[in-house]
């Protein structure tokens, strides 16, 4: 069954459309990735998926609810940790925890339990009784986290969690998230990072500029990524002008620069290497890394937008 | 309800965790009081000096505390609030409740404190001294939710709160008794909330004044505070 039904939405903000004509489907107790770059639209997706905003067109369906219409009932379903976290940094995570549940409805009985839950999940046990404002950013991410899931809601919207987070609390978060998922709760994770989703998600939703670019399990994205590679070349300094000389080069699919990394898609790097240090030496340019990444779903965002996931 | 008290509860805890603020709220309009317990109890001065001071007072408290909605939405804990599955009218409810309360809990305290630490010679009107008090902290609860609604800072709230506030009271005849005051300083004693009330305040304490004839200017305090409220509710929802 479907857990989330979306169909035809859009949101604009004034002129810019933040979500094109979308839809897809999350199927329950699945992971579903949201991948996008910057301003693909993910957090504006999520904010209709709650009820937090509302479309210009479109529907929304939790839980076999459409959020439009019933808009209570489908907001219990669903658990949202949004992109920065929502606390309140003046009271402690217990007494933050608490609040949220009561907001979510829990009875007195449930509340405490719940809470020790919440807290054991993201580990925050031994400092669940100081000040928000004395937590690392790390920690704070995951008391965001237990926010969201205080309910044990159906549906869990994650909104990039791990960005800027140190890498305990990073692991720490993918833990969480298996875990979740091992106790049956659906997710949705957006995020910009490859990695996470290739690791975390059983199905993955491309988008940019608000629009779907492709969607479907790793191994039918990475075979739409065909058999591209992923040169990823890093520079001292990269001057513009080398662009369109690499992108011309023979077996250069497509080539972009972002903070003097150079990502070429290839369909062969051992044929394409050479070439692309002979434009590098002939422009007097100072190499500082080198990396091939097999066919990934970097490799094939590349390839469907010719842009980098990466700022 | 349940959810109401709740949220109301939330910012209480805010509150008291916040020294500033119990200073703000408390420390100063307390040190205040005492020092308008000096002036010479005759003909209504130090009745309309202290009242005053808790006018003005309580009407900061509550414009300050109504723009944590601002604050909310900058943390994010008000759309936190909006994505749980608890209505509008709930959570406008439980910052009704606070505000509410909040102010009655402040005003409670500067008036027991007049009464039995400073000397407040007055012992009657305490019926009709509740009733002004209701009205007036209704219309500045709407004042303090409708500047939340359009402000878009927690210091723009503070810079225009401490001009109305301010002016109305000082300029509004409440703490320097005017002998033949301008025509603009009567304007404002007349159309300032904070001048209103002081002298509808003073007048129940020393002259025993009943609240007939402050049946009109209640209904235009309500009446204001009711269209400020309604439209603060509506654009503060309005604007996400
Ligand atoms: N409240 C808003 N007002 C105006 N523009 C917005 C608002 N929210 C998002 N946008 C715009 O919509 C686009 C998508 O933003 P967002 O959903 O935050 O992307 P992402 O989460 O993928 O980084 C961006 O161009 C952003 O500037
Ligand atoms: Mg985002």
């Amino acid at each position: 069954m479907a857990m989330l039904e979306i169909n035809n939405l859009d949101k604009s903000f004034g002129k810019r459309k933040a979500v094109d004509d979308l839809s897809f489907s999350v199927r329950e107790g699945e992971v579903f990735g949201l991948l996008g770059p910057n301003g693909a639209g993910k957090s504006t997706t999520l904010s209709l998926i709650s009820g937090l905003q509302r479309p210009n067109k479109g529907r929304v369906t939790v839980g076999g609810i459409n959020v439009g219409e019933d808009s209570l009932r489908a907001k219990a379903l669903i658990g949202v940790v949004p992109q920065e976290p929502a606390i309140y940094p003046q009271l402690s995570a217990r007494a933050n925890l608490r609040f949220w549940g009561e907001l979510n409805g829990l009875s007195k009985k449930e509340l405490a339990s719940a809470v020790e839950r919440a807290l054991t999940i993201v580990g925050l046990t031994d400092r669940a009784d100081e000040r928000c404002s004395k937590l690392s950013g790390g920690m704070k991410r995951r008391l965001n986290i237990a926010a969201g899931l205080i309910h044990s809601p159906k549906l869990l919207i994650m909104d990039e969690p791990t960005v800027g987070v140190d890498p305990q609390s990073r692991h720490h978060i993918l833990e969480t998230v298996k875990e979740l998922k091992a106790q049956g709760t659906t997710i949705i994770y957006t995020s910009h990072y490859v990695e996470e989703v290739e690791q975390l998600c059983d199905r993955v939703a491309i988008m940019d500029h608000g629009k779907l670019l492709s969607i479907g399990t790793l191994p039918e994205l990475l075979g739409q990524a065909g058999e591209y590679q992923e040169l990823i070349i890093t520079l001292r300094t990269t001057p513009e002008s080398i662009l369109p000389v690499i992108q011309a080069l023979p077996w250069v699919q497509n080539a972009v620069v972002t903070n003097d990394v150079l990502a070429i898609l290839t369909a062969n790097a051992e044929l394409a290497l050479p070439q692309v240090f002979q434009t590098i030496v002939e422009n007097e340019l100072e190499l500082a890394e080198i990396k091939i990444n097999k066919p990934s779903l970097e490799s094939l965002f590349l390839k469907l937008t010719g842009r980098t996931l990466r700022d | 309800m349940k959810k109401s008290l709740s949220i109301a509860r939330v910012g209480f805890r805010q509150m008291f965790t916040d020294p500033m603020y119990m200073v703000f709220t408390l420390g100063m309009p307390l040190v205040m009081t005492w020092a308008m317990s000096f002036l010479p109890k005759v003909e209504g001065v130090y009745e309309m000096a202290s009242l005053g001071v808790l006018v003005m007072f309580v009407a900061l408290n509550l414009i300050t505390s109504a723009s944590a909605v601002i604050e909310e939405k900058q943390n994010g804990t008000w759309q936190r609030i909006l994505c749980s599955p608890t209505s509008y009218s709930a959570v406008m409810g439980g910052y009704f409740i606070k505000l509410f309360v909040v102010a009655w809990v402040q005003a409670l305290i500067l008036l027991l404190s007049g009464k039995f630490l400073f000397g407040a010679p007055w012992n009657s009107g305490y019926a009709e001294l509740a009733v002004v008090l209701t009205v007036y902290i209704f219309s500045m609860t709407g004042l303090g939710l409708f500047l939340a609604s359009i402000l878009k800072t927690q210091s723009q709230v503070q810079a225009v709160a401490t001009g109305v506030v301010m002016v109305g009271t000082m300029l509004g005849d409440v703490f320097f008794p005017m002998e033949n005051p301008s025509g603009i300083i009567k304007l404002i004693a007349t159309i300032s909330p904070q001048a209103w009330a002081a002298h509808a305040l003073r007048d129940i304490m020393t002259t025993g004044a009943g609240l007939v004839p402050l049946i009109v200017p209640m209904l235009w305090m309500i009446g204001t505070g009711a269209v400020l409220l309604t439209a603060g509710v509506w654009r503060i929802k309005l604007d996400r």
